[in-house]
């Protein structure tokens, strides 16, 4: 579990009363000053001698009691157990999903090594073919006298012409490559999200909010590099929108 | 004497792929893995007629390269090509500001990319 969920995981879980802070000692002490100020009160409204400074007395314990709860930010009440219990495998949970988006990430990363790998590979084999069919057909034309020189010339030229095709279409494991890349992000900004979620919960008193998933859906659209995955995320967003992917070449 | 071109990816298989069409269409090819080495050659006194580069790069991207050549003396002309799956409307906007001379999106078709070169480099 990463460390800084654990310990709001084990306050939420345990119900066990969190280190000593300087807030929670001043709340801890006006909750006292109010309690104190709530027993006078009723001790000197019960005794008719004084019901007014009993009201007076109750009004400050309560007010006293309010700014207690404010810094202790206990104003909408601790959490009950079954709550905490279910906040803390929530929490457990987002743990364990972030181990498995890791696991996609790693998957991409081993992917693309073995493509790029094999595509660098057959790249080398099939230029090494290139040179040795232009050195054979240039020793056809000087030595080849007593063969059909123009017909020998002309098949290698025939097999030599889809080599430059083949190598062409190995720019596909740099747009691979690329693409993986894209999912690592989308897999961060979501493990980033997933955090951001653990630390809020629980806490009902605070301030910062989340990011919510509109803003991070909008993060991974910003982070799209090609008109695709710009495509693929309008689709689901439920936009039928498809970019302009303007011109394949342009000169400026 | 076959014009030089300096190609600038670091994706091993676009530089082999790129070298391979260009090679057979008579040019002579450099090649570099990253924005720095290609300013490393250029400062030792490469003289390429045409740079060809990706955007997409390690530390320095192929627009801050393109910024970086732009500045050294003897380069303010010459061209540079971008060739990038990137695709947004703004990137490229980005890149003709920086005084990129044309865009190609990957990957490329051999032919179109002879075609650009061509009428980049007319004298071959």
């Amino acid at each position: 579990m990463p460390a800084n969920v654990l310990p709001l995981a084990s306050t939420v879980a345990m119900g066990s009363a969190p280190l000593l802070t300087p807030r929670l000692a001043i709340g801890l002490m006006l909750g006292s000053c109010a309690c104190g100020l709530a027993g006078a009160g009723l001790c000197l409204a019960a005794s008719r001698q004084g019901p007014g400074f009993g009201v007076a007395a109750a009004g400050l314990a309560a007010g006293l009691a309010w700014l207690a709860g404010q810094i202790l930010g206990f104003s909408h009440g601790p959490l009950p157990g079954p709550i905490r219990l279910l906040l803390f495998h929530v929490i457990d949970n987002l743990a364990q999903y972030r181990a498995f988006t890791k696991l996609l990430r790693d998957q991409g990363q081993s992917i693309t090594r073995t493509t790029g790998t094999a595509a660098e590979n057959i790249a080398t084999v099939m230029t090494d073919m290139d040179i040795t069919l232009e050195a054979l057909a240039a020793a056809v034309r000087r030595d080849g006298a007593g063969f059909n020189q123009e017909l020998l010339v002309s098949e290698l030229r025939r097999i030599r012409a889809p080599i430059i095709g083949i190598l062409s279409v190995l720019q596909f494991q740099d747009v691979t490559q690329q693409q993986f890349a894209f999912l690592n992000r989308l897999s961060v900004i979501l493990d980033e999200h997933m955090m951001r979620l653990a630390s809020q919960l629980g806490d009902r008193g605070a301030k910062e909010r989340v990011a919510g998933f509109k803003e991070m859906f909008e993060q991974a659209l910003a982070d799209c590099v090609m008109d695709s995955q710009r495509d693929d995320h309008h689709a689901a967003s439920g936009l039928s929108t498809r970019e302009d992917p303007g011109l394949k070449v342009e000169l400026f | 004497m076959p014009s030089t071109i300096l190609i600038v990816d670091d994706s091993v298989t676009i530089l082999m792929s790129m070298e391979a069409i260009l090679s057979k269409g008579g040019f002579t090819v450099m090649k570099s893995t990253s924005g720095e080495d290609a300013m490393t050659q250029l400062q030792k006194g490469a003289k390429p007629a045409l740079i060809i580069t990706d955007i997409h790069m390690g530390q320095m991207s192929g627009i801050d390269l393109i910024k970086k050549v732009r500045v050294m003396s003897g380069f303010q002309f010459t061209p540079i090509l971008v060739v990038t799956t990137e695709s947004q409307q703004s990137k490229r906007d980005e890149a003709r500001a920086a005084k990129a001379t044309g865009w190609l999106v990957k990957p490329v078709q051999p032919d179109d990319l002879m075609k650009v070169v061509k009428q980049i480099l007319p004298k071959g």
